[in-house]
């Protein structure tokens, strides 16, 4: 084990006192005088309709109002991550209700609000689809007709004349055979709704574009390189290139995948370049942070497995058919990342995935932490514990014979990473005491215990990269210089820790910034958890450049070698003369003086770059065997206790347990963080969450009233967070990614739980105790029918 | 989010001034008390009125009191006055359980319970403990005052007796003069502050009278007389209970919505009144119940 000093420490968070003491400025706080202007947006009251007319006189009339913009002031600007499917404003026709159709722009909210009620806009309906299912026959309305002519990334294989914008295809093995050797297959489907990221910071952007030409975003974000990049390619059309555009990220209050990429964000880029000289403001409500932002995509899912009577599967069918909304330019990779791993953790030789990305009249899918892996693993691990009790063997004996170990093969037949899989299925196992059975002292209530694998890889394009500087200070400190965002999960001081200990410096003495994409290198996305791996791995090089050029001074100025030095407690030590302590705060600056007086060395500045060079997407699109899509898998077990009232429905959670294979633990106290809020934000998917429609494709719920999130009553009795350490030969200390995976087993544990606790099996989420109440009472109904 | 259309607001020092502007402005004043409410409203746009006036001002509004065998709750008491409340405790502590149903801490530091019943949506948390103690709304204007029992006061969803130019002065409480208890369940979708998807309220003498009220269920709170006059003068025991939620089906209306089927709100309101009623009987017998997690 290696001696760490600041690494695997349970470090104070470098913003923890900054952020609960409300110093921390977020975008919203931002003060631009009083020259700022206001934009409220227009949104679409139909889901599928043509723009017949938008008559703005009256709104033009209200005191304070300068302008109203519609997408005649931005004529097929598209724009898309992935995807380019989507529009400054709605051109000809809006795709889903809610959709910016128009924007005031005033003086003052009020007067912009105002005039907004005043927009008059004419539609003429359109046939619409609400339902994916209902999209995918042959007679559906086209939603995008030009489909054929949108750009997009290489690994996208968009149907022309369908509503279907991409399909993974993932074949390996001959399934056929595998289901003929099989002696049991079980076959059934499974739903998931939309969800909402409801981070507690709605999203806001300022954009300015100065007399000289230059436009500045400041905006909520997961993503400002990217979303520098969208921004000069949307607003290529008015002679904006990259050189032009700043984007400048202040703290975030929470992104869960929602403020990657670029939605509402694009509204304040394009509005500032027709306000030159004036700041414009797009604050959204948190209405329109629900129905104009990205939402988790619906599923259908049909899953066959076929089980050997020993438990050993033989093959796998997942189809999944995702309701992706209006414009899918980064929904598609959530379908493109799940039909690569929807075999699971498991090792299987035969496989079929078809992943299906399907345009509907609702509001654009897009990342959402879990990436679509919670949505396929809550069937297929309520589908393991089915056909475990089916067979008479114990579930977790049947997740072990299946658990995927390192060096076999993935459903694109890479191979798989290191893994702690089984130590923590062993680990969570134990925890729970699985296969005792416990009685609650309420007569009217039962308790039953529930367990899930999970698995997720970084879904990211094969040359997604990270960059880094450090930069020291007179006083040893450091800065250091990144493009990532803490969204919450402690990035900042992780990689402060990082450079810390490579530098030999306390975390206390590094400060990390929130990027400005014209001072700090280039970072993708905060997304996909590989932030800590990715930028942490660039941090790491960066440090060791810095320290190289510390010892290059070294040797150079008092003659040692090399070899010899090191760096601990801020000084440069050597190994070989116990007597030799030279303060970094000596020379990291102003270099080190020699016998002539001359000073030699000057300002320590450390780079570092890391790009995965072994990801591929190259692979035939009928199997997509061949390529190397994702980096690396990390890997998980959770189980749960579950009490449950027979007659209301109601659940308490006695016991939660979460193990996850974080690689190293790079900061304990932050991984447990990342497992507890994880784990809750996934029990209240399951619980209590759910997005409805109306069947004009209104949402009915865009509020915290009829929108649930759980609050502290509702929060788990006892919840037992477990690190396993195996370690990424590749990873910074050899962590990986855990920031999305820790929601990931949520679901299917509480199906199986309920399951074992009233033999009731749920196939829909949300499995609310509405849901539980009425299926067991038809189950008693029933079972008092039959005698 | 701004509120985009103009209004006039004014904070009266009588209650006199009050009423005069509630003449004057012939429906198109609001009362603002806690406005929990009425804020959002104002900044939803459904509602415009021409005027707020502010009662919070109104020092004789702020009564909480036993008198001659009453509660008197005046218009301000917010909910929380009500959770903290001693008095409350002592003589009806159903109106404090009730109370701590409500919303958050947040809202019940502001939220009145005059302005709850002013605002009858069908799912109120304080009509049940109402309406089975049989309260009266005390409500003056111009032309004089006038008491209104609770069980008349709810015309339809959002409407009440209440006439544009009136203003509820107070709402009183028979306390009976036998022992009693009440107790009121809400079916909420988790535990943090939620409407009720449905609620049941049961009140119990130790000459077993029943009361029995649902919220949520209807288009406006109820008071059951084929349930009270079922379970009258009789001992609860699982027969009963089994008949008491047979009648169940055929006394309330549920709709199927966002927060719950038509099916669940019955089934769970025969469950909550068997519940109630055995949390009730269980208080009254000097049982300890855990009254806030019967669901």
């Amino acid at each position: 084990m290696e001696n760490y000093r600041n690494i695997g420490k349970p470090e104070v968070r470098i913003d923890g006192r900054e952020k609960v003491s409300g110093a921390a400025i977020y975008t919203a706080d931002l003060d631009f005088g009083p020259n700022l202007l206001h934009a409220h947006v227009v949104g679409s009251t139909e889901a599928s309709a043509e723009i017949v007319s938008i008559d703005f006189e009256e709104a033009l009339k209200v005191d304070g109002v300068l302008h109203v913009f519609t997408a005649r002031d931005f004529p097929n600007y598209q724009f898309g991550l992935y995807m380019k499917d989507r529009y400054i404003f709605a051109q000809d026709k809006v795709r889903f209700h809610g959709e910016q159709v128009a924007a005031v722009v005033a003086r003052c909210p009020k007067a912009a609000k105002k005039a907004a009620e005043l927009v008059k806009v004419t539609y003429k309906k359109l046939p619409q689809v609400l339902d994916q299912m209902e999209a995918l026959k042959e007679d559906a309305v086209l939603i995008h007709p030009d489909l054929e002519n949108y750009e997009h990334v290489p690994w996208f294989f968009p149907k022309a004349k369908t509503n279907i914008a991409h399909w993974r295809k993932v074949r390996k093995g001959n399934t056929e055979q595998g289901f003929a050797q099989a002696d049991f297959i079980l076959e059934d489907s499974y739903h998931v709704p939309r969800y909402a990221h409801c981070a507690i910071e709605p999203h806001c952007a300022i954009g300015k574009f100065d007399l000289s030409g230059r436009l500045t975003v400041w905006a909520t974000s997961q993503s400002p390189h990217t979303q520098r990049h969208i921004f000069a390619e949307a607003l290529a059309p008015l002679g904006i290139t990259h050189h032009d555009v700043r984007v400048i990220a202040p703290h975030v209050g929470g992104g869960f995948g929602g403020k990657a990429g670029v939605t509402m964000e694009i509204l304040a880029a394009a509005l500032a370049t027709k306000c030159k000289g004036d700041p414009v403001k797009v604050q959204w409500s948190r209405e329109q942070d629900f129905y104009n932002t990205y939402q988790r995509l619906g599923v259908v899912t049909n899953l066959k497995i076929g089980v050997k009577n020993n438990g050993k599967i033989t093959a796998l069918h997942h189809r999944i058919n995702w309701d992706a909304g209006a414009y899918v330019e980064y929904g598609a990779n959530v379908v493109n990342a799940v039909g690569l791993s929807a075999i699971g953790p498991y090792n299987i030789d035969n496989v079929s995935i078809d992943s299906v990305c399907i345009y509907t009249n609702l509001p654009p899918g897009g990342a959402y932490r879990g990436f679509g892996y919670s949505e396929f693993l809550f069937g297929l691990e309520s589908h393991i514990t089915r056909i475990a009790k089916h067979l008479g063997i114990d579930e977790v004996e049947m997740r072990k014979i299946n658990g995927i170990k390192e060096g076999d093969t993935t459903a694109y037949s890479a191979r798989m990473n290191p893994s702690g899989l089984h130590e923590a299925i062993e680990k969570v196992a134990n925890e729970i005491e699985w296969g005792k059975k416990e009685t609650s002292k309420d007569p009217n209530k039962v308790i039953g215990k529930g367990f899930s694998l999970f698995w997720k890889a970084p879904a990211m394009p094969p040359n997604a990269s990270s960059s880094a500087f450090i930069k020291f200070n007179e006083d040893a400190s450091l800065n250091i210089l990144v493009s990532g965002m803490d969204i919450g999960q402690g990035y900042l001081t992780v990689m402060a820790q990082i450079a810390g200990e490579i530098l030999g410096i306390p975390t206390h003495k590094i400060r990390t910034e929130n990027p400005d994409t014209d001072r700090n290198p280039y970072e993708w996305q905060t997304v996909a958890s590989h932030i800590t791996w990715s930028c942490g791995n660039a941090v790491k090089k960066a440090a060791i450049d810095a320290r190289e050029q510390i010892f290059d001074l070294v040797e150079r100025t008092h003659h040692l070698h090399r070899e010899t030095l090191y760096l601990e407690d801020e000084k440069v030590k050597c190994t070989q003369s116990a007597s030799f302590e030279l303060p970094l705060s000596d020379f990291v600056i102003n270099g080190i003086q020699v016998e002539d007086g001359t000073f030699k060395g000057g300002p320590i500045i450390g780079r570092g770059v890391f790009m995965p060079e072994f990801s591929s997407t190259n692979a035939d699109p009928e199997t997509s065997q061949g390529g190397h899509p994702n980096v690396h898998y990390t890997v998980g077990a959770g189980a749960i206790t579950l009490e449950i009232d027979k007659e209301t429905g109601k659940m308490r959670i006695l016991k939660v347990v979460e193990a996850v294979d974080v690689g190293k633990a790079l900061n304990p106290s932050l991984v447990e963080g990342q497992l507890t809020g994880g784990l809750m934000q996934g029990l209240a998917t399951v619980m209590f969450e759910d997005m409805r429609y109306d069947a004009n494709g209104r949402l009915l719920n865009p509020n915290f009233t009829d929108y649930k999130l759980p609050t502290a009553k509702d929060i788990p009795d006892e919840v037992i967070p477990i690190i396993i350490e195996v370690p990424q030969p590749d990873g910074p200390f050899g962590a990986r990614g855990v920031g999305e995976h820790t929601m990931l087993p949520a679901a299917p544990m509480v199906a199986n739980a309920v399951e074992d606790a009233l033999g009731v099996r749920i196939r829909e989420m949300p499995i609310t105790a509405e849901k539980i109440a009425l299926a067991y009472k038809a189950k008693m109904e029933q079972s008092s029918k039959d005698g | 989010m701004a509120i985009s259309h103009e209004f006039s607001y004014e904070k009266p020092a009588s209650l006199g001034s009050a009423l005069a502007l509630l003449t004057r402005y012939q429906g198109q004043a609001k009362i603002l008390a806690g406005a929990t409410d009425l804020a959002v409203q104002l900044k939803e746009g459904t509602v415009t009125p021409q005027c707020l006036i502010d009662i919070k001002g109104l020092s004789e509004l702020d009564t909480l009191a036993f008198q001659e065998g009453q509660l008197v709750i005046g218009a301000n008491v917010t909910f929380q006055a009500l959770v903290h409340s001693d008095l409350v405790r002592r003589e009806l502590p159903m109106l404090g359980e009730s109370a701590l149903t409500v919303a958050s801490i947040g809202v019940r530091n502001r939220a009145t319970i005059a302005g709850n019943i002013c605002s009858a949506v069908p799912s109120l948390d304080s009509a049940p403990v109402l309406l089975v103690y049989d309260a009266v709304v005390v409500v003056t204007s111009e032309r004089g005052t006038r008491e209104v029992p609770i069980t008349d006061w709810f015309k339809a969803p959002r409407r009440t007796a209440l006439a544009a130019d009136e203003l509820v002065v107070e709402i009183r409480i028979p306390v009976p003069a036998v022992r009693h208890r009440g107790v009121y369940v809400k079916l909420g979708r988790y535990r943090g502050e939620d409407l009720a998807q449905a609620g049941v309220g049961v009140m119990v003498t130790e000459q077993n009278e029943y009361k029995v009220a649902f919220n949520a269920v209807g288009p406006v709170p109820l008071r059951s007389a084929k349930l009270e006059a079922l379970l009258r003068g009789r001992t609860l025991d699982d027969a009963l209970l089994k008949q008491a939620r047979a009648e169940v089906p055929s006394e309330i209306s549920p709709i199927t919505d966002i927060r719950a089927s038509r099916e669940y709100r019955i089934h769970m309101c025969q469950v909550m009144l068997e519940r109630a009623l055995r949390a009730a009987t269980g208080l009254l017998a000097g049982k300890s119940i855990d009254v806030e997690h019967l669901v």
